[in-house]
């Protein structure tokens, strides 16, 4: 009897040690691995919404290949609409739900970004390529958060330096968005300015919602600039250069990578984006690298038949490329987060179709420790929306 | 003097597109009292059928704009009659909350149907081709003829409600809606009709406001500017909301110019709150005493 009743509680504490093995509450079972992300489907930023359904076809790619080391991955993303409040709502529904998510990915907007990284830290939940350049997040460098996009700032100076050194650009403006996003961007061509010996000759806050464009050429106007750095939304950008042309302003207009989708901007501006110079993050969507083949393959697969195979559906695929590359390296029964965060520290040279890509061995003093790439490339809009690389990927201190 | 003339310039052409949605928004309150929240909306899917017809069927411009305008007549007239006329025991507040609900469905619809990246709306006239009014002060083609709608909509609507049967009997609605219903005024057949013609005049405005920034939030910033216009005209006056109108488009701009860029955008509600303060029945705007 004493036999059977050791033998029962020794099947249980088993039974229970392999459900909790199965699934430990940290976002993966024996089959799954759940990851979440988020990205305004609505509102004026659902533009980049296109982001968390590229991964979401990019996860679906990897699934269809059977997946990683035996496990499907089951991306969870949701609409916060670029309200912060929303995103906040919507990844401690996530967590807190019954199945937590083991990671989360991309995830658009820096305010968005801001309402939930001390949440995510605080539950030691890696996030893994916010589709946002900001500072904030290797500024302090945080252990569970590794970003692949170079800050706006570099994205700046890198579009400065080529103003002024390459094009001899002698009278710089900024127009810059009135909050974090925009402000990075002011950030860099002052710096580069300085570098160079030089200062803006204007620095112009935009609003979000401001529509009426004409106070702000009438000042670029008065000013005499020959050259613009744009760090404003897709809306807006299009609204300045069509007035700054109505006004007869024609300066070099330079803009962000959150501008560089050519097709839709020639398409909206009517043909004025042409000759507009921004950096770039990945590989433009004309690639024929055996990757973006593949991925082309997938958007075909797995996409909605309104889709538009563009900059920012491909760079869904990009800011997941890290993760999916540290899964692979992780034997099935050894997958925890803190192993992806070993993982991902290994990480040397990865090349996906963004830039080279390297972090380190966590250092509180290494911003480089989790940024895992300070480089982008510039482009110019040609005709119908094409697009002419005019640099190498340039990487500035 | 060019400067000021040019900042002038912009300032009246920023004020039309205002100018266009302050009417619409009068029109509704002149004979219901309801601030119509949906305007916006309303203009947004009429210039998203214009949109939908130009580019994705390929009609010429005057069918589409001939059949976008009698499909905005019908859009307000369905509003009054399936949504608004349905209330029960409707106060003014909640006839305002309906609108705003009609807003948010109105504006799902467009996102709904036709995706959130911005559109490139054909348009016979360029947004961004320009003619130069006197030396170095340019204004574009398509705000000359926004400037001209935007005129004509209100020289049309005050001889309306000045001269007209159908236009007396909208303000006696307004007035006193018991005493009109008394006097054989079919009450609902006015306030239908009164929505037809402000979501006509809304969709004026949206059509003009499209070629040069098409999205499904295209209309906010003129919606919230408009309101203001009308508020500061005075809610029941067409010309108050005209002058209103080019009164916050030359404040912002010269502000914007002059004084500081960064506080442009909020100098037209700065606007608002001090003309309800001050005088809240605006510049021009009666207000009827109702002996109780």
């Amino acid at each position: 009897m004493k036999k059977l009743v050791l033998n029962c509680l020794f099947s249980i504490t088993l039974m229970l040690g392999l459900s909790f093995s199965a699934y430990a509450g940290d976002g993966i079972t024996d089959k799954e691995i759940h990851i979440g992300s988020w990205g305004p489907q609505t509102g004026p930023a659902a533009p980049w919404g296109t982001i968390s359904r590229g991964s979401d076809a990019y996860f679906k790619m990897i699934n269809k290949k059977g997946g990683i080391n035996g496990r499907q991955i089951v991306f969870h993303h949701f609409d916060d609409g670029y309200n912060p409040a929303r995103t906040k709502a919507g990844v401690k529904q996530l967590q807190e739900g019954e199945t937590p998510m083991f990671a989360f990915v991309g995830g658009v907007g820096t305010s968005p970004g801001l309402a939930v990284v001390d949440y995510l830290m605080d539950a030691k939940v890696p996030w893994i390529g916010p589709a946002t350049a900001s500072e904030h997040w290797v500024n302090p460098p945080k252990k569970y958060l590794f970003t692949n996009y170079a800050p706006y700032y570099k994205e700046a100076m890198v579009l400065t330096k080529y103003a002024v050194e390459t094009m001899k650009k002698k009278r710089i403006a900024v127009v810059y968005q009135n909050d974090d996003y925009g402000k990075g961007g002011l950030k860099g061509v002052r710096m580069q300015l300085e570098k160079n010996g030089m200062k803006p000759v204007l620095e112009l806050p935009m609003e979000v919602k401001d529509t009426d464009m004409k106070p702000y050429i009438f000042k670029l106007k008065k000013a005499d600039v020959d050259a613009v750095v744009l760090w404003i939304s897709v809306g807006q950008a299009v609204r300045t250069i069509g007035t700054a042309k109505a006004m007869q302003l024609s300066p070099q207009f330079f803009g962000t990578s959150t501008v560089s989708d050519f097709p839709l901007m020639f398409k909206i501006s009517k043909g004025l984006w042409k000759g507009v110079i921004t950096a770039s993050f990945n590989e433009p969507p004309e690639s024929t690298s055996p990757l973006m083949m593949e991925y082309k393959e997938a958007f075909k697969q797995f996409a909605s038949k309104d889709e538009r195979w563009g900059t920012f559906f491909i760079a869904g695929f990009m800011f997941a490329e890290p993760l999916v590359e540290a899964l692979k390296r992780i034997p099935h029964d050894e997958l925890t987060r803190e192993r992806l965060v070993l993982e991902l520290e290994g990480l040397k040279n990865f090349q996906g179709i963004g830039a080279v890509t390297s972090y380190k061995k966590f250092d509180v003093k290494d911003p480089r420790s989790r940024q895992g790439t300070n480089a982008v490339y510039l482009t110019e809009c040609l005709d119908n929306g094409a697009n002419k690389k005019l640099t190498d990927w340039i990487e500035l201190d | 003097m060019t400067d000021f003339l040019l900042v002038l310039a912009s300032g009246i052409t920023a004020g039309s597109s205002y100018a266009l949605m302050g009417l619409a928004m009068v029109i509704i309150y002149k004979t219901s009292g309801v601030v119509n929240f949906a305007q916006g909306e309303m203009g947004l899917i009429s210039a998203y059928i214009t949109f939908m017809m130009l580019d994705y069927y390929g009609f010429g411009y005057l069918a589409t704009f001939f059949w976008a305008f009698v499909f905005a007549l019908f859009l307000g007239a369905l509003m009054e009659f399936a949504i608004l006329r349905r209330a029960k025991d409707p106060s003014v507040l909640g006839l305002m909350i309906i609108t705003i609900g009609l807003e948010m469905i109105l504006l799902g619809l467009v996102s709904w149907k036709f995706g959130a990246d911005p559109k490139d709306m054909p348009f016979p006239i360029s947004p961004f081709e320009s003619i130069e009014l006197v030396e170095n002060i340019y204004i574009s083609v398509l705000e000359v003829l926004t400037i001209g709608v935007a005129t004509a909509v209100m020289l049309i609507l005050f001889l309306f409600f000045r001269f007209s049967k159908l236009g007396v009997a909208m303000k006696a609605v307004q007035q006193n809606p018991m005493a009109a219903k008394l006097m054989g005024i079919s009450t609902n057949r006015v306030l239908m009709i009164t929505w037809s013609i402000s979501s006509f005049v809304g969709a004026l405005a949206a059509l003009l406001i499209a070629p040069a920034n098409m999205g499904p939030f295209m209309m906010w910033d003129p919606l919230l500017k408009g309101f203001a216009a009308a508020v500061m005209g005075g809610m029941t006056s067409l010309g108050g909301a005209v002058v209103g109108a080019y009164i916050v488009g030359i404040i912002e701009n010269f502000f914007g110019t002059f004084i500081s860029i960064e506080f442009k955008s909020v100098v037209a509600f700065s606007i608002i709150v001090i003309m309800l303060c001050v005088k809240p029945s605006g510049l021009f705007g009666r207000h009827y005493v109702k002996k109780v």
